[in-house]
This record gives structure tokens, sequence and C-alpha cells, in this order.
């Protein structure tokens, strides 16, 4: 007779799966080691500073208020540029997915707008918008509002078309189509959009604090970069960082409330 | 202390007079990188290299040229160049403090009696009253970054005037002189040769001196590695040497002018192969004869306006506390004042 | 109100698609098409449905919708169409929120819709927690529930299993017995037609022309799959079909 023999399993792999925790500990891991290197001195004070002065040194900012002195101007500067820009994108991007003669028109252009360093502009934009505020927002606006506009259409391109005939076949009125129909069916595809552009924020918030900022976080590790004080400048990218994680975190407490109806 | 006094005058007493005979055979040949900018406050290299003392003195010299001072002390630090001269900085002290380089001469100086930095008000703010540095109170003085030597003449001389001013990070000194002239800022200080064109054309106004301020300023200072300093006595008193000459030949023919018509004119032809090289020569010409300010004879350093820069910096917590004088000096090589 | 077509005929660039069709669709029945696929019957749909224009050819309504009807040519789509982000009750809604309907009125409405459909203790159910059936079930709810003059179904089955077709069939016909409803009905299922059909087309593989027109006389709540009648008229479908479908293969496999 022959022998009886399991088949093997072959089917595993190529799967994500959630394993809690496991980043924070690499996260720990890393920083444990720095801390070794540069305490032991096979890590040179030039070359990466002690995680545990980073920490006093983020410890001290808050103490002294200087946290909140650096932390306001940019949040504000972030929320009124990118809202701004993102206003106005999700407006433009509407409008091309809505509109034959906008995308015709306004496609090109955005193409054009959108590999162009913002930072280039800056100079400029310190000429027309004046150097305190108004530059700043502009940078952060126009950085917001490109990638905005191209998720923006390519979601409302992206709406079940059958959807909207279905709301035609009932006679619902073009603004019907536009509320109920399009943008809600866009909304996901704006809101992970809206993760790119609020990246692209945080990112453009040192640039924009180049040119005329006293305070902010921009401004606050470019200060530490020209003064060589390696702690205040991975102060500053820690809170930069933790900026990044809040915004994410916040538009994905967004999503779940508003896109709850996907499975 | 004494002890490194004596040492210093001896070193420079045989750096001035015997220089070729000892240097040549020890150092034949050695290989060196020198930081510069192309401005004229660093003509003492090119002259020495010109003129053939680097060589004189056994070091095979290279330029590297920066766009900005803060590059090319890291530069320093990281090795890629070995010597340079740039204004005492906060990330430059901090690099000290990191033991990565040292401040071991003196260069630029502010002097009385020789034209020396600038302080200029934009046209806009002329107009509406800034015609004297006591009118600076609640102005926005343009700075490169926090810590720069813009910042500490700003700071000192809104400090010496009892006002406060707001201080406007540029980056570039090209940002600021677009950001003056179109009146986006108000104040700002700088060397000679750049705040006389830009006064003349009349976008900015010359409404003090920063020597009245700041007297017997050490605008700038000549620094190296650590290892340089500690390990690399001859070629650094060579190098010292031969950038001394520089800035005798430097000295004799454009600021002291005891030297004559020719060799002023000669030493322009020669820093005009570095500075403003994209002007024609009768263009460049003035600014380059305007920004000639002093470079110490000797490369003698100032350590009291050091002391004063680096309490400054401390003062405004731009570096930490804990820095002395002996982290960011060596002062083992050129006389002291 | 009736609906007829006159001499419809449409093309896709050089491509004929429907030729020369001619039909009338009788208030209170329902009208199967059938016919190979690519043949024209979801076009021909969406021409009454008047949601494209015929190259040539009209389509006529005769007489006047019921007067509380809102929508009187009215889609079930065979993907049901339903918006994901709005529930049972939210999607029935939306096709009567911009119609001068009182919110009382539309709240009956959609409670009486519901209840027909079976659906009642699902109305605040997101479409993604239902079942392909019931999803069909509220777009026909949906359907209903602007009262349509006429209901032009396109496959709507057909994306379901068949046990879950049987019961929406039962459902239909329970429907319609309550309360008889005028629809075109477009499938290429052959039982579906002779359960539903009080007439079925049999159109001609492109360009679709008619090649027959069947009529079932027997109640639509007296048939059975065992009823012999209804076995030789599906037979006979069969027999039109397979020609049909046959000649189709072979042109397309032709190029
Ligand atoms: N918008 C269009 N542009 C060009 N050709 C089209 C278009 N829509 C349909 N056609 C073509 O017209 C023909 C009829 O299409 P239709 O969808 O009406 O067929 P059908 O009978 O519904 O087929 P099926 O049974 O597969 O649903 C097909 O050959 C199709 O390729
Ligand atoms: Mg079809």
């Amino acid at each position: 007779m022959a022998e009886a023999r399991q088949v093997p399993f072959r089917g595993g792999g190529f799967r994500p799966v959630q394993k809690r925790g496991v980043g924070l500990v690499v996260f720990v891991l890393l920083i444990a080691v720095v801390e070794w290197g540069t305490r032991a001195g096979w890590i040179s004070s030039l070359t990466l500073p002690k995680p545990s002065d980073v920490a006093r040194t983020l410890i001290g900012l808050w103490q002294s208020g200087l946290l909140m002195q650096h932390v306001l101007p940019s949040l504000s500067r972030l929320a009124v540029g990118s809202a701004m820009g993102v206003t106005a994108g999700i407006g433009i991007g509407v409008l091309i997915g809505l509109f034959s003669l906008a995308r015709a028109g306004l496609v090109p252009l955005v193409a054009a707008l959108f590999p162009i360093p913002k930072i280039a502009l800056l100079p400029l934009f310190v000429i027309w918008f004046g150097i305190d505020e108004g530059s700043k927002y502009a940078l952060i606006a126009l950085g917001t509002f490109t990638p905005t506009v191209v998720a923006t259409f390519g979601a409302v391109d992206n709406v079940d078309r059958t959807l909207i005939r279905m709301g035609q076949s009932f006679g619902l009125p073009w603004l019907s189509i536009v509320t109920k129909i399009v943008l809600p069916g866009a909304l996901p595809g704006i809101l992970s959009g809206l993760r790119i552009s609020l990246s692209i924020g945080i990112i453009l918030l040192v640039a924009a604090e180049m040119l005329g900022a006293q305070y902010g976080i921009g401004a606050y590790i470019l200060e530490a970069g020209s003064l060589y004080d390696l702690e205040r400048l991975f102060a500053g990218v820690v809170i930069l960082s933790a900026l990044g994680v809040t915004v994410s975190f916040l538009i994905g407490r967004v999503e779940t409330r508003m896109l709850r109806w996907r499975s | 202390m004494t002890q490194f006094t004596r040492r210093n005058t001896l070193g420079l007493m045989a750096g001035a007079a015997t220089l070729p005979m000892l240097g040549t055979p020890a150092l034949a040949n050695t290989k060196l990188v020198v930081g510069a900018l192309p401005f004229t406050s660093h003509a003492a290299s090119f002259v020495a290299y010109e003129r053939g003392y680097f060589a004189e003195a056994g070091l095979d010299v290279e330029f590297k040229f920066f766009q900005a001072a803060q590059p090319m002390a890291v530069a320093i630090a990281s090795g890629d160049a070995d010597y340079a001269v740039t204004a005492i900085s906060g990330g430059l002290i901090s690099l000290a403090e990191k033991g990565a380089t040292k401040v071991i001469g003196g260069a630029l100086s502010e002097e009385k009696g020789i034209d020396g930095q600038k302080i200029l008000a934009s046209d806009a703010a002329f107009q509406a009253g800034l015609t004297s540095p006591a009118q600076l109170a609640g102005k926005k003085w343009a700075v490169t970054q926090a810590g720069s030597s813009f910042h500490y003449m700003g700071s000192k001389i809104a400090q010496a005037e009892g006002v406060e001013v707001a201080f406007t990070p540029l980056q570039k000194v090209g940002a600021i002189i677009g950001a003056m002239k179109s009146g986006q800022v108000d104040a700002w200080s700088i060397v000679p040769h750049i705040a006389k064109p830009l006064a003349g054309s009349g976008a900015v106004h010359i409404i003090g001196d920063v020597a009245v301020y700041i007297p017997d300023y050490q605008v700038t200072t000549v620094f190296t590695s650590a290892t340089n300093a500690a390990d690399e006595r001859a070629k650094t008193e060579a190098f010292l040497a031969a950038f001394s000459k520089g800035a005798d030949d430097f000295n004799a023919a454009l600021v002291d002018k005891t030297a004559g018509e020719d060799a002023a004119e000669d030493m322009v032809k020669l820093i005009h192969k570095y500075v403003y090289t994209d002007r024609e020569y009768e263009k460049a010409k003035p600014g380059i004869v305007n920004g000639a300010m002093r470079i110490n004879a000797g490369a003698a350093l100032n350590t009291t306006s050091v002391q004063d820069q680096l309490d400054w910096f401390k003062a405004e917590g731009l570096v930490k506390d804990s820095v002395t004088m002996d982290m960011l000096v060596d002062t083992s090589y050129v006389s002291t004042m | 109100m009736d609906l007829t077509i006159e001499g419809l005929t449409h093309r896709y660039d050089a491509v004929e698609v429907l030729s020369d069709i001619s039909l009338s669709i009788p208030s209170g029945r329902i009208v199967c098409i059938v016919g190979p696929s690519g043949c024209g019957k979801s076009t021909l749909l969406r021409m009454i449905g008047g949601l494209e224009r015929p190259s040539a050819g009209r389509i006529l309504q005769l007489g006047d919708p019921p007067a509380d009807c809102l929508n009187p040519l009215t889609f079930v789509f065979q993907d049901f169409a339903l918006l994901p982000w709005r529930s049972v009750a939210g999607n029935i809604s939306l096709v009567l929120e911009d119609r001068a309907v009182s919110r009382k009125d539309r709240a009956d409405r959609i409670a009486d819709v519901l209840a027909r459909t079976n659906l009642s203790d699902f109305a605040n159910a997101l479409p993604r927690q239902l079942s392909g059936g019931m999803k069909q079930r509220v777009a026909i709810a949906r359907a209903l529930a602007v009262n349509p003059a006429v209901m032009l179904m396109d496959e709507p089955l057909s994306a379901l299993d068949a046990q879950t077709r049987e019961l929406l069939m039962d459902d239909l016909v329970g429907l319609w017995t309550r309360t008889p409803f005028t629809a075109v009905y477009v499938t290429h299922n052959l039982s579906e037609a002779v359960r539903l059909g009080h007439k079925i087309v049999v159109l001609s593989r492109r360009p679709g022309r008619i090649r027959e027109v069947v009529e079932i006389d027997t109640p639509l709540d007296q048939r059975d799959a065992t009823d012999p009648d209804l076995a030789r008229a599906q037979d006979h479908l069969w027999q039109l079909m397979r020609e049909e479908a046959k000649a189709a293969d072979a042109e397309l496999a032709h190029g």
C-alpha cells in the first residue's frame, strides 16, 4: 500500500498581519543603541546627540514655555496655509472633475505648478505677500494646493459612474448629484490626498520659516542647524515628527468617522 | 599661560623671519586644503598663494570655495578642509565645544580710522525716520541666521542704544540685500565693500559705523580642526606664517597704503582673480579697494573681543554655558591682544 | 401609460447595434427582452429610459403617468447602484428628497416600499451589511418609491446566486400580483423570461432586430416550473436563441 503523507502547506506569507508593538520595540531599541554608542564614545558627539540630552532639551523647551512659543506660530501657519491650499484645491479639483472645459484649461496648469520646488518661489512670495505671515501662508497654501487638486479630481473621476447614471435616471437635479453622489463618493480619495498634502505642508513649514521667522519649529531647526547644536536640531525634528504623527492620526479619526460606510 | 605667550612670540618670530629655511625641508609638498569665500576679507590667503608664500613654506595649497561661512566650519570639522577664515558664529563655537575645531589666529579687525563695517537702513525705513542707530527700536534687523555675526553686531548695537530690535533671519546675504532693497527689513550691518555700492544706488542708507559700537571687533578668525591645532604644529605654523606674509602685503598695499600706487594696483589685480570675477576689472576695483579692512599682522588674535563674543553667545543662550575660551581658542600660535 | 417604440435604429460610429425596432409596451404588463450577448438589449433599455439618444426612430409615451408618479421611467440596475454611504432608508430617501414630497409623505413612502419588499427591519442598515438579494430588493424598493409608470430592469437578478434569484422572482411575482406594474425586463436567462414575461421579445444577434415576440397568457402567480406550456415556450425560445448565439459566436471568431 502507498505510504500516506501529509500534503505540505505552501500558502504562507504575502499577507500583512497586524503585529502590535513591534514598531515601538524597533524604535526603543534604536534609541537605546544610540544612547549606548554616544555614552561609550563609539558614536562621536559630532555625529549624533545623546538621546537623553535631546529629551532633556525637549523638557527644557516645555518648562521654559519656549515650546509653545515655537509650536503655536508654526501650527497657525500650517492651519491657515493648508486651509487655504486645501479649500482651493478641493474646489478646483471638483471643477476639473465635473467640467471638461475646466479640465482642459487647468490640468496643464496644475501639472506645470506641481513640480516647481515651492522653496524656490519663497523670495518672490516675500515680495508679493510681505516678509511676515503672508509669504508663509502663501508658500504652504501653494504646496498643499497642487496635490489636493490632483487627488480631488482623481477621486471625482473614480466615483462609480453607475451611481451618477442612477441619480440621473431618477431625475435628480445636477446640484444634488454633485453634493449627494459625487462629493461623498470622492471623499475617500480626497481624504487620502489630504494626508499627502498636509505632510507636504509640514515639510514646507521649515522652508517657509527660512525667511523672516523668529519663532516657529522650522526656524528653531534652522537655528539649531546653523549653531551646529545637534540636541536642539533633533529636538526640533522630534517635534516635527510628532506633528506629522498627530496630523496623520487626526485624519485617521476623520476617516473612521466619515467613512464608516466602508468595510 | 606665560609659557604659551613666550612660545607665541617665538613662533611668530620664527614664522616671520626664518620660515622659508626652516619649513622647506620638513614640509616638502605638504598638501592642504584652504577654505575660502570669494570676498576681499579672505585676500591674505589669495596673496600667499599667488605670490608663492605657501609654496615657499612647502605647502601645496588647494582652495575650496564656499558660499557661506557655516558650511565652511562644518567642512573643517569633517576634515574636508584644513584651514579657513570666518567670522565667529554660534556654529563655530558649538563645533569647538564638541572638540572639532579651534580658533588659532585673528584676521579681519575693526580699527578706528580705517573704514569698517557699516550700519545700513533700508530706504523705506530711512524715509520713515531711521536715520541713526538710536532710532532702531522695534525695527527689523536682518541676520542670515540666529547666532551669526550679524546677530552679534545687531544685538551689541541695540544694547548700546538701549533699544530692542526684531532679528529677522533670511539665510543668505543675497536674500538680505533683496529684502533691504524692497524694504521688507529695516536695518543691517555689513562690510564696506557691499555697503558702499548699495548706498550709492540709493536703495539703502548708511546710518553708522559698527566700529563705534564694537571697537576693536575681531570680525574674522583663522581656524582649523582641533587635530591640526594639536598634532600638526609644523604645518599649522607654516600656514600661519605664509598667511601672515600675505596679510602684510595686503595691509601695506590697500589698508596702510605704504607700498605705493603700483603695488596697490597689482594687489587689486591679484585679488580680482578671486573676487568679483564676474565683473570687469574697472568695475571690480572700487569694490575691492572699498572692502579693504585690516587683516591682523602676524594673524594676531584679539582675545578680548573673542571673549566678549563668546560671552554674548552664552548670554543669548545660543551656545552652551560650559564653553570656555580654552575650548574655542588655541593661543599657542599667535600673539594675543 | 403605455410606451410605443417606432422604427428605432442605433449605431455607434459605423457599427449598427439596433435595427428598426418597433414594439409596444402596454400598461400593467411585463415585457421581457432576450437576445444573445452584445445584441443591444441594454442600449435599447437606456434609450427607453432617456439616458441615450437613438440614431433614428422614436419612443412615445401614450397617455399620462399616474398622478402620484414622481419618475415615470425608473431603472433597476444589474449592480444595484446603491450609495454605500447611505442606509437602506437613506438610499430610498435620496430619490424623494428633491421632489415636492412632504417630510411625512416621504417617510410614509419609505415605510411602505420597505414593507412591500420585506426590508422594514433593515431600514438603518448600510449596503455593505446586506446580502446581494437584499441589496437588489432595496434597489427595487427605491424604484417603487417613486411610483414609476414603467420600471426598466436590466438583468436585475444576474448578479445573484441561483437560490436568491428564485426567491426574488417569487417576490417580484408577489409584488406584481398585489399591484400590477409596467416593466421592461432585460435578461438572458430564459426561465426568468417565462416566469415573469407577459410578452417576450427575442432579439437577433447584432444588429439587434426583433426575431419574434412570444406572448404567454398564463397569469404570473399560476406559473410554476412544472407547467408543460411554459416548458414548451422556454424550449421554443431556446431554439431561437441557440441559432443566433451560435451565429454570433462564429461571427466573433471570424472577427
Ligand atoms: N457607448 C458605446 N460605444 C460604442 N459601442 C457600444 C457602446 N455601448 C455598447 N456598445 C456596443 O453595442 C453593442 C450592444 O451593447 P449592449 O450593451 O446594448 O449589449 P447587450 O445586449 O446588453 O449585451 P449583454 O447581454 O452582454 O449585456 C455591443 O457590441 C457593444 O460593444
Ligand atoms: Mg447588457
